[in-house]
């Protein structure tokens, strides 16, 4: 589903002919099979979030390939990456990245209105979502309006309305407190049992490493795989 | 994306900043206002002139004044056959003064005119009308101008003709009988050696002509057939029966003597239709005819009108492109204030095109209200100028205008420029910001660093 070759990256910074390189990931390898649920810890500023942002297509790498679903992503342009992002990718994120001035309903309908949906088969598949979350109550609210639970819930909504096989998620649960993330954890292992969706989560927090079937470290940008038997 | 939910989005975002696109539609609407008013003077003043020009005229016509590098430079038969066999020509007509001071008598009624020849085949083709009687039919019958009897005095045998100060006939002298059947006697001269003889033609008169379409037009002539004229060259003994008078220079009364053709002094040459007019015209002055028509003198009035129209759409421009600065601010704050909203955007997958159109839309949509709004706008000022203005000038110069004359005219071409040019500018200036949009880093936006 999700194979990563040889993959390195290093950040530039500073003004041109005086840059400094800073290596973050190096030669990294990974593989992420269908309906499975893979967490990658390790320490801050190790590169886990950079990993996640070059699946996404956020960062291009420096060396190294990445294929999902057999496409070789790293070399699609711009316009290729939005509509692969759009139609095979869910996301989840730490502050949520809720648009502040549109309401839950608008936030979650929006990825249906990128891809050119009728307004009224918009309606009925956003309302329904919304059920499914337990939010229908909260769907004119504005993100403001909103708990933390309740955001990160309309925006586990947002990255489920097209029934994307994969859903990336760069520390879902850290924002909230350890009765929301036990619900969230709860709900991540439903959609994984039910809908077979595979996600990759980056988390610093044990608790939520665990819910993986394979548990991943970086350490020095590269892996260290660690078989969890759960 | 759909475009209405392009467009739906776009409104949304509009209505965040009212106070701002308010302000940048009023600065499009004043640049639009301001290049259709000014442009509508020149289309204003061109429809007037225009419309002076062509009144009552026939457009059909092409009159015909002589021939270049020709000695003999009058119009005779032969060019007159040459113009009856061009395409597209539906009547030459042709009118002959007869070189006479003449006099006109019915019965004891008296008149000066001029008799006029005319071919009444022709005449009637190109649209000679009567007002009352018949065409001529025998060789003595006539035809006289609308206003010839307003012209006949009783005549007391003096020299001195009863008019009133303004040239009319003095009421209790005035003709008021009927005309159609009188004898019209028509006195000719002419010198034989020192010494002069005279005679009088006597010819029927069986119609009269119509009122001459223009106001101040008077007809007073009366017309002849070619045959009445043949009759008078026989007595005089000279084409047009000039008058050669004894005391005329030998040389200029030797080139009178020689002359044989008839001169045609009133050529006029009928197109079937408006659009040969300008075929026919050129075809002749290639052979060195000098015409005219008023086709002719529309095309360069159009021309420089043309030159006009386009300096003041262009000054116009320069308004709507000042206004499209305020467009570009708009919209490069736009784009700044929504960068995180773009950046989440396209995150979850939207296409930097769709983004890049949204922008192109909103830039586009403020021109097209800015457009609209200057276009009523300049419509309620040129009917104000059009009311006010004549009243002013009229006042000023104390001669009033004439009623029709518009100085500002808005055609429904001027608007659509207008549209057209501002959708232009707005989209150009739009682009940029647009583009911006599209460059919006997506990580940089989530960590709200934009
Ligand atoms: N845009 C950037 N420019 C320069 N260096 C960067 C940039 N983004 C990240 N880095 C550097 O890359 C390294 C890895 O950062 P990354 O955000 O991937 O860490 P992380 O593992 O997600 O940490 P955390 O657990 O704190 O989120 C860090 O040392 C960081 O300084
Ligand atoms: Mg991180």
């Amino acid at each position: 589903m999700i194979e990563v070759k040889g993959l390195s990256h290093q950040f530039k910074i500073g003004k041109k002919g005086k840059e400094t390189i800073i290596p973050v990931l190096e030669g990294i390898n990974l593989k992420v099979d269908y309906g499975e649920i893979v967490t990658v810890v390790g320490r801050s500023g190790s590169g886990k979030s950079t990993l996640l942002n070059l699946i996404s297509g956020y960062i291009q790498p420096t060396e190294g390939e990445i294929f999902i679903d057999d496409h070789n992503v790293t070399s699609f342009n711009e316009s290729k990456w939005a509509d692969f992002r759009l139609h095979n990718l869910g996301f989840i994120f730490q502050s949520f990245q809720l648009i502040l001035s549109m309401t839950a309903f608008e936030n979650v309908e929006l990825a249906l209105t990128l891809k050119g949906v009728h307004e009224k088969e918009r309606k009925t598949q956003t309302e329904k979502l919304f059920k499914k979350v337990g939010l229908e109550k909260f769907m004119d609210h504005y993100p403001s309006e909103l708990s933390g639970g309740q955001q990160q819930r309309v925006s586990i909504a947002r990255a489920l309305i097209l029934n994307p096989p994969i859903i990336l998620a760069d520390e879902p649960t850290g924002s909230l407190d350890s009765d929301t993330e036990d619900e969230l954890l709860d709900f991540i292992k439903q959609l994984n049992h039910e809908m077979g969706i595979t996600f990759l989560i980056i988390t610093h927090d044990e608790k939520v490493a665990k819910i993986g079937d394979r548990i991943i470290e970086i350490v020095d940008g590269a892996l260290v795989e660690e078989e969890y038997a759960s | 994306m759909r475009f209405k939910d392009q467009f739906k989005f776009v409104r949304q975002n509009m209505k965040k900043n009212k106070t701002r696109i308010f302000m940048t539609v009023l600065a499009t609407a004043m640049g639009c206002a301001f290049l259709i008013v000014l442009a509508s003077v020149g289309f204003g003043l061109q429809k007037s002139i225009v419309e002076e020009i062509t009144q009552d005229r026939l457009m059909t016509e092409i009159q015909v004044h002589g021939k270049e590098n020709e000695e003999n430079a009058g119009i005779t038969m032969d060019d007159i056959t040459y113009f009856e066999g061009l395409d597209h020509v539906k009547a030459v007509t042709r009118r002959q003064m007869v070189d006479q001071q003449g006099e006109f008598r019915v019965g004891e009624f008296r008149a000066e005119g001029n008799a006029v020849v005319v071919d009444f085949p022709s005449e009637t083709k190109a649209g000679f009308e009567l007002s009352e009687g018949r065409l001529p039919e025998a060789d003595n019958e006539v035809v006289i101008g609308h206003d010839f009897a307003e012209s006949l005095a009783k005549w007391n045998g003096k020299e001195t003709a009863p008019l009133n100060e303004d040239g009319t006939v003095k009421e209790e002298f005035k003709y008021k009988g009927k005309l159609i059947g009188e004898t019209l006697n028509l006195g000719v001269k002419q010198y034989e050696g020192e010494e002069e003889k005279s005679k009088t033609f006597d010819v029927k008169i069986v119609g009269i002509g119509k009122k001459p379409t223009k106001d101040w037009e008077w007809d007073p002539n009366i017309y002849i057939s070619e045959k009445v004229l043949s009759e008078i060259e026989a007595f005089t003994g000279t084409p047009n029966g000039t008058v050669i008078t004894p005391n005329l220079p030998a040389e200029e009364r030797d080139l009178m003597e020689q002359r044989k053709d008839r001169f045609y002094s009133q050529v006029s040459i009928y197109a079937d239709d408006v659009e040969n007019v300008k075929t026919i015209s050129e075809t002749i002055k290639d052979k060195k005819y000098f015409a005219y028509s008023v086709v002719d003198e529309m095309e360069q009035i159009n021309t420089v009108f043309l030159i006009v129209k386009s300096g003041l759409i262009f000054i116009g421009t320069i308004a709507i492109i000042i206004a499209s600065i305020g467009i570009y601010n708009t919209m490069t704050m736009a784009v700044t204030e929504r960068a995180p909203d773009i950046g989440i955007m396209k995150a979850i997958g939207a296409n930097p095109s769709t983004i890049k159109r949204i922008f192109l839309i909103e830039s586009s949509y403020i021109g097209l209200l800015g457009a609209i709004f200057g276009t009523i706008v300049a419509y309620l000022i040129t009917l104000g100028v059009n009311w006010l203005l004549p009243i002013i000038l009229s006042n000023a110069f104390g001669e009033p205008i004439p009623g029709d004359f518009k100085f500002s005219h808005i055609p429904l071409s001027l608007p659509l420029i207008c549209i057209g040019i501002c959708l232009v500018v707005t989209i150009l200036s739009g682009l940029r910001p647009a583009r911006r949009a599209t460059k919006v880093d997506v990580l940089k936006a989530m960590r709200r660093e934009v």
